[in-house]
């Protein structure tokens, strides 16, 4: 813009010393002839030759930029910045305007308040502002004839109100490059957004994928990979020519396609992947809780040992059902669902009907607890999955210790028939899963008897065990003094317990090795 | 707590032995019962919680296990 008028700017460079002559001269001349005179004097450099092409003058202009940028004080270089940090927003009031010309009331209001917020930020006088409004205004009624003059009109102006201006016009011709490419960048992302967008590719992806697994070894990939169209440089190579090229290249590049397709589209293919992971994580609570108590409650009759059908179906949520099988024959048939708890879409649908049906479960469960209290009050007997018999915790034990903790957790000691069958059956899982858990720690060390290390070594896994506490404290803090007498008789092995645990963690089959 | 027994420590001895098809050393069972109330006082803690989400007075069997599953699976092993 400013660009096209510079030759006239010979004259009035050396004269442009003060604005408010340039006004008037603007008036009389172009505006963009006034810049330059004031730019060329807040440059160090001022010889820009008047007789230089276009294209050297653009080139002097920059140079001059940067040393104005290197030579100018603080203040003013903080100017160019916020210039530079404006000039976007100068570039869509520009585009404003140019495209404002053809309507006329939108071009008085344009012009009018895009003045101002420019002339705010950036001049030194507002004075100048308030007198250089109306002459702009009478300028744009002056030249409403010529309709491109305008917005040189209101730009000069602007710059006309910068002393330091005349650095920022070669900026801006900087800048504009720059945020040329940065507008292209802004203008990529909704393009990567569409192309993440038919994210359906993923799915097609990985058909083709197959596909192309299933064709690598055979020739005829190629046609696949050109129906399915899967991304241009397929299609490139193809149509450069050599199909053994293509052979060659083809596997590879679909896999490529797939990393990059990956990179690219990060969100759009990671999610549904993680999507099925993370369902399948968050989801197991409940589709253990909620599914695995609907068997035993309808098997429940035939087991006389309630509980044990409980816990062996809530492990079976755990996928430790092939010993329940052996041992129960009826269990299985409605465990089948839970043989198989890798297949996402069997937990979501599992999901699904637990959720929904878990009110009813629940009740099921309490009338089903109800019976079986009246069955546990005589004396069961429980069958673990090795076939051993085995006694239930007395319940009395279990509601002390729950009352004590349920006392020291703030809630009211007291705690319902109901809630303490479910805890007696939550204890008895804990110890069928503890039971489990020691078992292969002591089978690890090569033992065949459950150590106190096994146990220690399970309990820092649970993180009840960490540097900060040490066994012997928790002991000290749960156990009574008999107990904890108990603890300390082997004094060799306690110690050396004590010093691991405060030492940290020590990967446990270290500690197997050294207590046997 | 202090007058009783706190435990019946043959119980729990044959109890692990019958889950994990192994034999307990003397004075394993004590430690495991330490874990046994560890797990009791966070099941319990966290029934307590779960019962003052829902607006129940005491911790009632609703409570328990609904909060069961998690707490079995943070003292897993």
């Amino acid at each position: 813009m400013a660009r096209e008028s510079r030759p006239l700017d010979a004259t009035p460079r050396a004269a442009s010393a003060d604005p408010v002559s340039n006004f008037r001269r603007s008036l009389l001349q172009t505006p963009g002839s006034q810049r330059r005179p004031q730019g060329l004097s807040a440059s160090g450099r001022k010889n820009a030759p008047p007789t230089a092409t276009p294209h050297a003058r653009a080139a002097f202009r920059t140079i001059d930029s940067r040393r104005a940028a290197i030579f100018t004080p603080h203040r003013a270089r903080r100017k160019s910045v916020r210039e530079a940090r404006d000039s976007p927003r100068d570039l869509l009031l520009g585009l404003g305007r140019i495209l404002a010309k053809r309507t006329e009331p939108i071009v008085t209001s344009s012009s009018s308040p895009g003045d101002t917020p420019n002339h705010n930020p950036s001049d030194d006088d507002d004075s100048h502002e308030t007198t250089l409004g109306p002459f702009h205004m009478s300028y744009d009624d002056d030249d409403e004839a010529d309709i491109p003059k305008r917005p040189r009109l209101s730009l000069p102006i602007d710059r006309d109100d910068d002393s330091g201006s005349d650095d920022l016009v070669p900026h801006r011709s900087m800048l504009l490059d720059n945020e040329d490419n940065f507008t292209m960048q802004s203008v990529e992302m909704p393009r990567r957004a569409y192309s993440e967008g038919p994210g359906g590719r993923l799915s097609l992806n990985s058909t083709r994928m197959s596909d192309f697994f299933n064709t690598n070894d055979m020739l005829h990939s190629e046609d696949f990979g050109r129906e399915s169209g899967m991304f241009p440089p397929i299609n490139v190579v193809e149509e450069e020519g050599t199909f053994t090229m293509a052979d060659i290249m083809s596997p590879e590049r679909i896999e490529d396609g797939r990393r990059d397709t990956g990179h690219e589209s990060d969100f759009g293919i990671h999610v549904p992947v993680d999507l099925d992971d993370q369902t399948s994580f968050v989801i197991n609570p409940d589709v253990q809780s909620s599914p695995v108590r609907q068997p035993p409650d309808f098997d429940e009759p035939d087991f006389a040992p309630l509980e044990d059908a409980r816990s062996d179906s809530y492990d079976g949520g755990d996928g430790m059902d092939n010993h329940n099988f052996d041992d129960f024959g009826d269990l299985p048939d409605a465990e089948m669902d839970d043989e198989e708890p890798d297949n996402t879409l069997n937990e979501t649908t599992r999901m699904t009907a637990g959720n929904v049906t878990e009110t009813e479960v629940l009740t099921h469960a309490q009338r089903a607890e109800l019976r079986a209290a009246a069955a546990a009050r005589k004396k069961r007997i429980n069958i673990s999955k090795h076939g051993i018999q085995y006694p239930s915790l007395p319940t009395g034990v279990v509601k002390r210790l729950a009352q004590n903790f349920a006392k020291t957790s703030g809630a009211k000691g007291r705690i319902t028939p109901d809630a303490m069958n479910a805890i007696m059956q939550a204890s008895e899982w804990f110890f069928e899963q503890l039971g489990e858990d020691l078992e292969a720690y002591s089978k690890h060390a090569g033992r065949n008897t459950i150590n106190e290390s096994d146990v220690i070594t399970l309990m820092r896994r649970q993180r009840q065990i960490n540097p900060q506490t040490t066994p012997f404290a928790l002991a000290s803090r749960h156990l009574p003094r008999e107990l904890l007498q108990d603890l300390r008789m082997p004094p060799p092995v306690l110690s050396k317990k004590r010093r691991k645990a405060s030492e940290g963690a020590v990967p446990a089959g270290e500690k197997d090795e050294s207590v046997t | 707590m202090p007058g009783h027994k706190l435990y019946p420590r043959a119980t729990v001895k044959k109890i692990v032995k019958a889950h994990s098809n192994c034999s307990v050393s003397k004075n394993a069972d004590v430690m495991i019962f330490l874990d046994y109330m560890l797990f009791m006082q966070n099941l319990v803690k966290e029934a307590s919680i779960e019962a003052k989400k829902g607006g129940e007075r005491g911790i009632t069997a609703r409570s328990v296990k609904k909060v069961t599953a998690d707490s079995l699976a943070k003292f897993k092993g």
